[in-house]
């Protein structure tokens, strides 16, 4: 109360003063007299100078972290890999040379001109891997003596082994025309490098064999057209395949079988693993599995005395509910696997049959299906069923039962690569037989193959990168962390490097590179931190110091 | 002999020859397999329905033959043990209760939290951690049909993923555009069935993608019914009839997509289903819709064993090829090795680095500071002095 009394006078007498403070003061402290001079002007500009001091590091702190790619050689790259008019940049050089023997009465520059004939015929309107061939004809000289005395008339196996003593130095495609007695001629292809034609040729017609075989068989492996379809390519991003073998056991109260897979692996699948080395890192995984009915229908054949299933209904075999296949734990990601199935049908169709279009029944009771796996069908010995016992015993399936599918298998693993599963080649000029070799392929074609892979795994890294740069420079706001620059720049340096070995003919080691360049760049286009939702906006440069 | 002139001659011939060989081109690519990735992206008991389309339609699928291993399955999952149903671990997508969806075998790859706007992305584009399972990847090639079915909530342009995020149309289609880019598929069907569906693949550019939604913008699509033992509406009305559809076929049918496309009637839709066919090359009545929906497996008969027939080892034969082989092998080894070399440094720091000018070394500096708060704040700190020696000069 007394506060309150007492303050209304209180303001009243300050009021008149503030005011003709306000008209006082001004004049006497804080109007300036003179123009703003110097001190001004360092006050701003220190304060500019600091500013535009400071602003690098502002900049350099809202930066968005892209490592450097280099582009350039990534385009020249796929220019390189992918020229104009589909003409080839990537040169594979194919030496071959031609071994006459017996032919007293010929000219070697009409043969000559003969073989150069054939060749432009043959290669003028296909497409073709091998960029430079070069052949050469021996008539004379150490070589030839030494194969004028190789005996041509014994079986196929020891001729290829006489012939690879002989030339199995050099790396060179051989083929060796003997004129010899017999009306019908023979021409085999053996598991090196070389090949032969025995019997009654003429000279044209021994020019078209020996052209034939080296374009038709050594350049093209044994295809029409060296035509590179995806579908035949089933190594995975990472170089690696995984073999996937499972017993199928359809009905367990029937029968069960196991089988002893460990040593087809220790001795058959060995090599054939280490002879792809080059082109795929092989490794492969067995299982047994219990109760797996397929999903198609058989129906018996009094004929045949067997159910009979017809190529009809391949696609629907396959049961994927009930076929756990895909259980591997050792494939990573980006790994291909290949299922390769042995499947042992229940007592109520056995024999389990393939019947052919044409009527016959399939010798080999197997069918494959692109960059999946091979499905082999099995029949117990006579289909006996122990009828009696509640439990069957778990049966093994024998040697030679175990070899006779694990041939079938390497039919079917050959026919997944896009090579021919038998060992006969139809050709205009005739018929070659090929020899079969214990690594599963053959020397020729293991350099065919290495050759296809280097071509595809080299187009596929400079598409890769080709996508990346595009995507990276469509975004300038995406992070771009160090790795993948890393991952780019060796890609880059494999893919030279495969180039180089290409150009020098080493083929295998072409191919280890091609598919290390590729790995790399799906590394590095896959990078788990290229993802659209983490894309930086403008704002992010002011919403670093927001928070 | 052939004369007694050394005719030992060689001719090199620089044939070039087409490449075409080398690039896999996609007319001719086989359609080798099919692959469905299905998507509901709602949760909560009240979006009972878009569950139940999901399922059923992986239901539908798993019997026109895709196998899990091909199947995509992402659903927030929350329904079958959820407190509200009153029929436990029991999914119904009808009424009548006749067909239980989440009876055997479901198996789902993205369940609860794990079905985001990222991991979707990553599904599609491939771009996942090193970790990341098979059975969740999509590893589809360039001989791959896709299945995408996608149910939940929409509206214009965006798809919302349970309920905190948003998918945008432009985003799905610049993953379709990253996927077709790295051919991992060669042809897609995606299927919307939310309100305002076909502004979801309104951006999409890619060749090869087929697209339908259950509306056109501003529309709303509907449910089908209320089950009211369940207490919510268990199917949506796009959904039912495309179930209708499949219930009359196996999988040896061959109905086409026109006939599927066409059997949408929109007064009993309540809405336009519309679909867009420009991307796609092929014309709809010569495509049967077990391209999508079911299985296909593309076989070759194996005409012959591989028999060697002889086993019996010849001794100089075996050396003369371990020695050729050997030298392969080091051949190799030597050029590998250099490769080793590269790719050990990847993980090892890269020393060199380009020193051309100073602001070079100044960014490698900066590299090195660890700690990048400290740094500005050392920034920050240098100013104080010039200020100081502004505020003198003011006083």
């Amino acid at each position: 109360m007394a506060e309150i009394s007492e303050e209304p006078p209180n303001p009243i007498p300050p009021q008149p003063q503030p005011q003709p403070q306000h008209t006082h003061q001004p004049s006497e402290s804080t109007i300036r007299k003179a123009k703003p001079g110097l001190k001004r002007l360092t006050l701003t500009l220190s304060v500019l100078v600091s500013f535009i001091f400071a602003f690098p590091f502002l900049y350099k702190s809202v930066e968005i972290h892209r490592a450097p790619l280099p582009f350039r050689e990534i385009d020249s790259l796929s220019s390189q890999i992918r020229s104009n008019n589909n003409r080839p940049s990537l040169s594979f050089p194919c030496h071959f040379q031609a071994i006459f023997v017996n032919f007293n009465n010929s000219n070697a520059e009409t043969l000559e001109s003969l073989i150069f004939d054939e060749l432009t015929k043959l290669t003028s309107n296909t497409t073709s891997q091998c960029s430079t061939l070069s052949v050469k004809l021996v008539n004379s000289g150490p070589i030839w003596s030494l194969i004028g005395a190789v005996d041509f008339g014994g079986d196929d196996e020891s001729v290829d082994e006489a012939l690879a003593g002989v030339l199995g130095g050099e790396k060179l495609y051989s083929v060796v025309v003997v004129k010899g007695e017999s009306e019908e001629v023979k021409g085999v292809v053996g598991k090196y490098r070389h090949g032969w034609v025995v019997g009654r040729v003429s000279e044209v017609e021994a020019a078209e064999r020996v052209a034939e075989m080296f374009v038709k068989v050594f350049v093209n492996g044994g295809k029409e057209e060296g035509f590179i379809h995806g579908e035949f390519m089933p190594v995975g991003a990472d170089g690696r395949i995984v073999l996937s073998f499972n017993l199928l056991n359809s009905n367990p109260h029937d029968w069960v079988y196991d089988w002893d897979f460990q040593a087809i692996d220790d001795t058959l699948l060995a090599p054939i693993i280490k002879a792809l080395g080059p082109v795929a890192n092989i490794s492969a995984e067995s299982q047994v599995l219990y109760h797996t009915p397929k999903s198609s229908f058989s129906f018996w054949d009094d004929k045949r005395k067997g159910y009979i299933f017809s190529t009809k209904d391949l696609p629907f075999f396959v049961n994927s509910n009930e076929w756990h296949l895909d259980t591997s734990i050792a494939a990573g990601g980006r790994s291909k696997i290949l299922q390769f199935v042995v499947y042992v049908p229940s007592a109520k169709e056995c024999p389990l049959l393939l019947q052919l279009p044409n009527g016959e029944i399939s010798k080999t009771n197997g069918f494959i299906s692109p960059m999946w796996g091979g499905v082999i069908v099995w029949n117990p010995q006579g289909c006996l069923k122990d009828s009696e016992s509640q439990h069957p015993i778990r049966q093994t399936i024998s040697r030679q039962d175990l070899q006779k599918i694990f041939e079938v298998f390497m039919g079917q693993f050959r026919q997944l690569f896009g090579l021919k599963s038998d060992n006969l080649y139809f050709c205009s000029s005739g018929t070659y037989s090929l020899l079969a070799s214990e690594k599963g392929f053959s020397e020729w074609e293991l350099d065919f193959l290495a050759r296809r892979h280097t071509c595809f795994n080299l187009h596929s890294c400079a598409t890769t990168l080709g996508s990346l740069s595009r995507l990276v420079q469509s975004l300038p706001r995406m992070i771009i962390m160090d790795e993948i620059g890393k991952q780019v720049k060796y890609s880059l340096e494999a893919a030279n490097l495969a180039q180089r070995n290409a150009s020098l003919g080493l083929y295998d080691a072409s191919a280890v590179s091609s598919r290390q360049a590729r790995s790399l760049a799906e590394d590095a286009f896959f990078h788990p931190s290229i993802i659209s939702v983490s894309y930086y906006s403008f704002e992010h440069c002011f919403a670093v110091y927001s928070d | 002999m052939l004369g007694s002139k050394v005719t030992a001659l060689s001719f090199l011939f620089l044939l070039l020859l087409g490449f075409s060989n080398c690039e896999s081109q996609t007319e001719t690519t086989m359609h080798t397999n099919n692959w469905a990735v299905l998507v509901c992206t709602s949760r909560f008991w009240f979006n009972y329905r878009h569950m139940a389309n999901t399922l059923s339609l992986y239901r539908t699928v798993k019997r026109l033959g895709i196998p899990d291993e091909r199947i995509i399955l992402m659903l927030a999952d929350d329904m079958a043990c959820n407190a509200r149903n009153k029929y436990p671990a029991q999914v119904f997508n009808n009424e009548n209760h006749k067909l239980n969806l989440y009876g055997d075998n479901v198996e789902v790859d993205y369940r609860g939290y794990e079905v985001t706007v990222e991991n979707f992305f990553r599904v599609l584009t491939g771009r996942h951690e090193n970790a990341v399972p098979r059975s969740k990847r999509l590893l589809s090639d360039e001989g791959s049909h896709i299945l995408l079915y996608m149910t939940g909530h929409g509206g214009d342009e965006f798809l919302k993923f349970q309920d905190s995020e948003e998918l945008q149309s432009h985003d799905l289609a610049d993953a379709v555009k990253q996927m077709k880019e790295k051919r991992r598929f060669k042809e897609l069907l995606l299927m919307v069935d939310t309100c305002q569906a076909s502004t979801l693949f309104s951006q999409l550019q890619s060749p090869g993608a087929l697209a339908i939604g259950s509306s056109m913008k501003g529309e709303n699509s509907y449910s089908h019914h209320l089950d009211s033992d369940v207490g919510v509406s268990v199917v949506d009305r796009f959904t039912f009839y495309t179930l209708a559809f499949f219930e009359r076929l196996n999988i040896y049918d061959n109905a086409s997509l026109t006939s599927l496309f066409g059997s949408y009637n929109p007064s009993m839709l309540m809405s336009t289903a519309y679909y867009r066919t420009d991307l796609y090359q092929r014309r709809l009545e010569e495509v049967p819709v077990t391209n999508f929906f079911g299985s296909v497996m593309e076989t070759i008969h194996t005409d012959s064993a591989y028999r060697v027939l002889s086993r019996k080892e010849s001794g100089s034969v075996e050396i003369r090829m371990s020695t050729e082989k050997s030298d392969h092998d080091k051949e190799r080894l030597l050029l590998n090795s250099n490769d080793l070399d590269q790719i050990g440094e990847l993980n090892t720091e890269d020393q060199r680095g380009n020193i051309e000018c100073i602001w070079s070394t100044f960014h490698k500096e900066l590299q090195k500071v660890k700690d990048v708060d400290s740094f500005v704040n050392y920034g920050l700190v240098i100013m104080l002095p010039l200020l100081t020696v502004s505020l003198w000069l003011s006083w």
